[in-house]
């Protein structure tokens, strides 16, 4: 039938062209990355030869590596949490009508579209330790002349990068949580509060319940960002001081583009999309992404 | 000659097979409704006759020509959507002017069939505005002017009245039944709604579970059903069925019932019928062959049973009365002052002549 | 005793107390980036630092063009432009086919999303390797492939949520009325998801124009971008400040004009399409 013949054609003329590319771009770099990470390529020598598993068995005795997978970790576990209730307790106290709300949330949102290279050279320049503002204020309240080395000092480096990381992407929780409170069904509410049900009793038995489908695609979202946390850092210490706040990402970075060497990268590389195709799928099954 | 015909259609749906053979032929000209309820192939059939879903088996010519392997646009129909299906981001006269300029009609004709079809239709002054301007029966007129406004060879209707409130609904039927008057135009109508069948159709096609159950003018359905499926479907309130035994009755035929009341049936029936004598029946009764008894009144084929009312529901012109005959919940249509008040004991008259006797096992009507 | 309308005034100045100080610490970097960027090297390096500058003082903007560094902006916009154009066009003839013909069924869908999952650093690695064979390496047309793939999944998984909001009727009725497949989707499918695919485009252009990694692999000189360029003038010691936040400034105006347009859209675009606000 020819009518039938052209629809089952145009449908994948439709999509060919989008599934050639990101074969291109998505799945050759994973075929080749494989490949490459069983070889013996470095900066100095070119050997192709397979290598068995040695790449493989020389990430278990990277110390540096590991901790930059602690970092990742750290960073993600600490921010994200704090990021989701700021973001929740914010979203609360704009859910319900206030003067000006419309430019409360236009304004909030702008960190949101901020590029994270800009954003960290933002926070670079708060926290100077001599021309930045947040000494100053420091100074005020304490009296003295402050001048800490936020981002050098080994046990204030963690506090400023999460600090800047919170400040990006807080308004994105608030954003996400704020559309669904919105969305909670009112009768139910309005049925707790005949029923005298008290505010927590309410968040927790008919609020939390009605947004944890959106809260579950924000963590989600925000989680795998997190993993690949580079941008901020890099902009802010470099992953100093030394390696201390080094993540999974620079430290890829730095093997792959800063010491060549090659099939090693290709071994790291290929395990964090192994951890975090591990994490997805346990995040997914749990959390319905497609509707 | 048949300007559609259909053969031995078959379409599977996912696993489901919804049209199960259908033979169909429509003359030039006719109105043909296709009515049976939700899931019974109906829309599956309208929408394998425009193109929109592709057949497993069977062939449709439209004209004399062979038009299953086309798209929608080579099959020279036009078709009007129950959602209105209107382009929310043009206004009224450019969604009615779409199908001329996909179909590139010179640009002078364009204006003045617009014109045309909005004066049939009435909605001259709307076709300055968007679509969210209009009220739901504005739309449908929009929609069905986007149809009209083509010279296309057949027409085809899906549901297109059920979005509207219930007085629109009345006011449309008898608005689409003039169009075709004026066109002439071969149109095929689907829906639900058996009012609408029956109003509207110069055929019905009565479809159940992706068969066609019966096929005739509307008042041949009604008066002489094949089966208790069209029986029931047709008429509202609908026929009452009540479970009856044939027995031999004061020389002629009877029905009898669970409770023992026996109805006799008018000579005219007891012919046919001696020959399943002790066997059951299904005998089918419409509300409005139930009336009142008067005194004195005797007609052959009338029979009396005495009913004692148990629910009332008054419309103003009729009320329905709810009593129990043979064991069964039976509706009869009665004038308003029959009956006043439930509990009541009254005589009713029940017309024989038209009842419909049905073979339980076939369900067909003998 | 207060009566429930003297409660509830107090309630709101309460909440619109939080509401500014919660916004005035949200806005206070931007604030400072801006500020910054119109001071005068004196000022910028002046202690105790100034809140706000003596005079708006335009020439570290100047600086930038005068040295050459605005043509980093200019080439983030070549590709950031490009890639988009290219990734809705591509993105949405392929979300078409996903969400009315469920080409590929649930699998395509749900590979199409796992892509966007993929951390950048584990596939720009292979990539490079990739651009040095073919000679892509600090080439727009490097740069804009490379954006196009990674902002694919994000349009069609976008697109094809706008487009399953389509009511399919309107599709058929233009198939009844004369069209093609193909103008269908010209006629009927691109007008009706117009802000859709507004909003994802300026959604995919953000994503293009804000990254670092990619652009910090594959330029070198010619196709800097202006994310990479800002990081240049981070000194071991001074860091340029002047040019850091004039840079900055050039690079995030656009993006706040641009999401102004479509508030209505931002919380759908971020949330992947989970949200529709």
């Amino acid at each position: 039938m020819r009518a039938a013949f052209a629809d089952r054609n145009f449908k994948y003329l439709l999509i060919g062209p989008a599934i050639f590319v990101l074969l291109l771009i998505g799945v050759f770099p994973l075929v080749y990355l494989l490949i490459v990470s069983f070889q013996g390529i470095t900066m100095t020598e070119v050997s192709t030869e397979f290598v068995g598993g040695r790449n493989y068995a020389q990430l278990f005795d990277d110390v540096r590596m590991w901790e930059a997978l602690l970092h990742t970790v750290i960073f993600t576990a600490i921010a994200l949490p704090i990021e989701l209730l700021l973001g929740l307790a914010m979203a609360q106290l704009f859910l319900e009508k206030l003067p000006g709300r419309q430019i409360f949330i236009a304004l909030l949102v702008l960190p949101v579209v901020v590029s994270p290279i800009v954003s960290g050279a933002t926070w670079s320049l708060l926290f100077d330790h001599r021309f930045g503002p947040i000494n100053q204020v420091i100074g005020w309240i304490t009296g003295n002349d402050t001048a800490i080395l936020w981002t050098i000092k080994p046990n204030l480096v963690y506090p400023a990068i999460i600090a800047a990381e919170i400040w990006q992407w807080t308004p994105f929780m608030f954003l996400l949580l704020l559309a669904a409170l919105a969305n909670v069904d009112k009768s139910q509410l309005e049925a707790a509060s005949i029923d005298g049900a008290g505010w927590w009793r309410t968040f927790f038995r008919i609020v939390l319940p009605a947004i944890w489908p959106v809260m579950a695609i924000a963590i989600l979202i925000r989680g795998l960002d997190l993993f690949r946390l580079f941008d901020i850092i890099w902009a802010l210490t470099r992953g100093g001081p030394g390696t201390m706040t080094e993540t999974i990402s620079m430290f890829t970075y730095v093997k792959g583009f800063q010491q060549f060497e090659t099939s090693y990268t290709a071994a790291v590389a290929f395990l964090v999309i192994i951890l975090l195709s591990a994490v997805v799928m346990l995040a997914l099954k749990r959390v319905e992404l497609a509707r | 000659m048949a300007d559609l015909k259909i053969t031995a259609l078959h379409k599977y749906y996912g696993g489901v097979h919804a049209v199960r053979g259908i033979n169909l032929e429509i003359p030039a000209g006719e109105f043909t409704v296709l009515v049976g309820q939700s899931g019974c192939g109906k829309s599956t059939l309208l929408r394998t006759i425009a193109g929109l879903e592709e057949l497993d088996k069977g062939s449709i010519e439209i004209g004399g020509e062979v038009v299953h392997h086309l798209p929608p646009r080579d099959r020279d129909i036009a078709m009007v959507f129950q959602n209105y299906a209107l382009y929310p981001y043009m206004k009224v006269f450019d969604n009615i002017a779409f199908g001329l300029r996909s179909r590139k009609t010179p640009k002078a004709e364009i204006g003045p069939k617009v014109d045309r079809a909005a004066g049939m239709l009435g909605i001259h002054h709307l076709l300055d505005r968007y679509p969210r301007q209009l009220s739901g029966g504005q739309l449908q007129r929009v929609a069905i002017g986007r149809a009209i406004v083509r010279n296309a060879r057949l027409y085809l209707f899906d549901e297109p009245l059920s979005n509207l409130d219930a007085q629109l609904r009345d006011e449309m039927r008898g608005e689409i039944k003039r169009l075709h008057q004026e066109l002439g135009k071969t149109m095929i109508y689907v829906t639900h709604d058996q009012i609408e069948a029956m109003t509207m159709a110069d055929r019905i096609v009565l479809m159940r579970d992706g068969v066609i159950e019966q096929a005739g003018a509307p008042l041949d359905l009604f008066e002489r059903p094949a089966t208790k499926y069209v029986a029931g479907f047709l008429g509202s309130p609908s026929m009452n069925f009540v479970e009856a035994r044939l027995v031999a009755h004061g020389g002629g035929l009877g029905t009898l019932l669970d409770d023992g009341t026996a109805l006799p049936l008018p000579p005219s029936r007891s012919e046919k019928l001696s020959g399943r004598i002790d066997q059951s029946v299904i005998l089918g009764l419409r509300p409005e062959h139930m009336n009142r008894a008067h005194p004195g009144e005797s007609r052959s084929g009338l029979a009396h049973y005495a009913a004692t009312i148990e629910l009332l529901q008054p419309t103003g012109s009729r009320t329905y009365a709810t009593f129990k005959l043979g064991g069964t919940d039976v509706v009869a249509e009665l004038q308003p002052h029959d009956v006043t008040q439930i509990n009541q004991k009254i005589e009713l008259s029940i017309d024989m002549n038209r009842a419909v006797l049905v073979d339980p096992s076939t369900e067909k009507v003998l | 005793m207060m009566t429930i309308k003297q409660r509830a005034t107090i309630r709101t100045a309460l909440r619109l107390v939080a509401a500014v100080v919660i916004t005035l610490i949200f806005v206070f970097p931007m604030y400072w980036l801006f500020m910054i960027s119109f001071k005068t090297p004196e000022e910028i390096y002046s202690f105790p630092p100034k809140w706000y500058p003596g005079q708006i003082h335009f020439a570290n903007y100047a600086v930038l063009f005068k040295d050459g560094d605005a043509k980093t902006v200019w080439n983030s916009l070549v590709v950031a432009g490009s890639s988009t154009i290219i990734a809705m066009f591509l993105g949405t003839i392929c979300a078409y086919s996903i969400a009315r013909f469920r080409t590929g069924g649930e699998h395509l869908a749900n590979w199409i999303i796992s892509q966007r999952m993929i951390p950048p650093i584990a596939v720009v690695f292979p990539i490079f390797l990739l651009f040095v064979w073919l000679h892509l390496v600090d080439t727009y047309i490097g740069v804009i492939i490379l954006y196009t793939a990674f902002n694919l999944p994000y349009v069609i998984w976008m697109m094809r949520g706008y487009i399953l909001d389509i009511p399919k009727a309107l599709e058929e009725s233009a198939l009844v009325d004369g069209c093609t497949r193909w103008q269908v989707i010209w006629k009927v499918v691109f007008p009706m998801c117009r802000a859709g695919l507004f909003a994802t485009a300026i959604f995919t252009f953000v994503f293009a124009w804000n990254d670092f990694l990619f652009a910090l692999v594959l330029t070198r000189s010619e196709a800097t971008t202006y994310t990479v360029q800002i990081t240049h003038f981070f000194g071991g010691q001074s860091n340029f400040w002047a040019k850091i936040s004039a840079m900055s400034v050039l690079g995030t105006l656009p993006i706040f004009i641009a999401v102004a347009f479509m508030q209505r859209y931002l919380v759908r675009g971020i949330s992947l399409g989970a949200v529709k606000g």
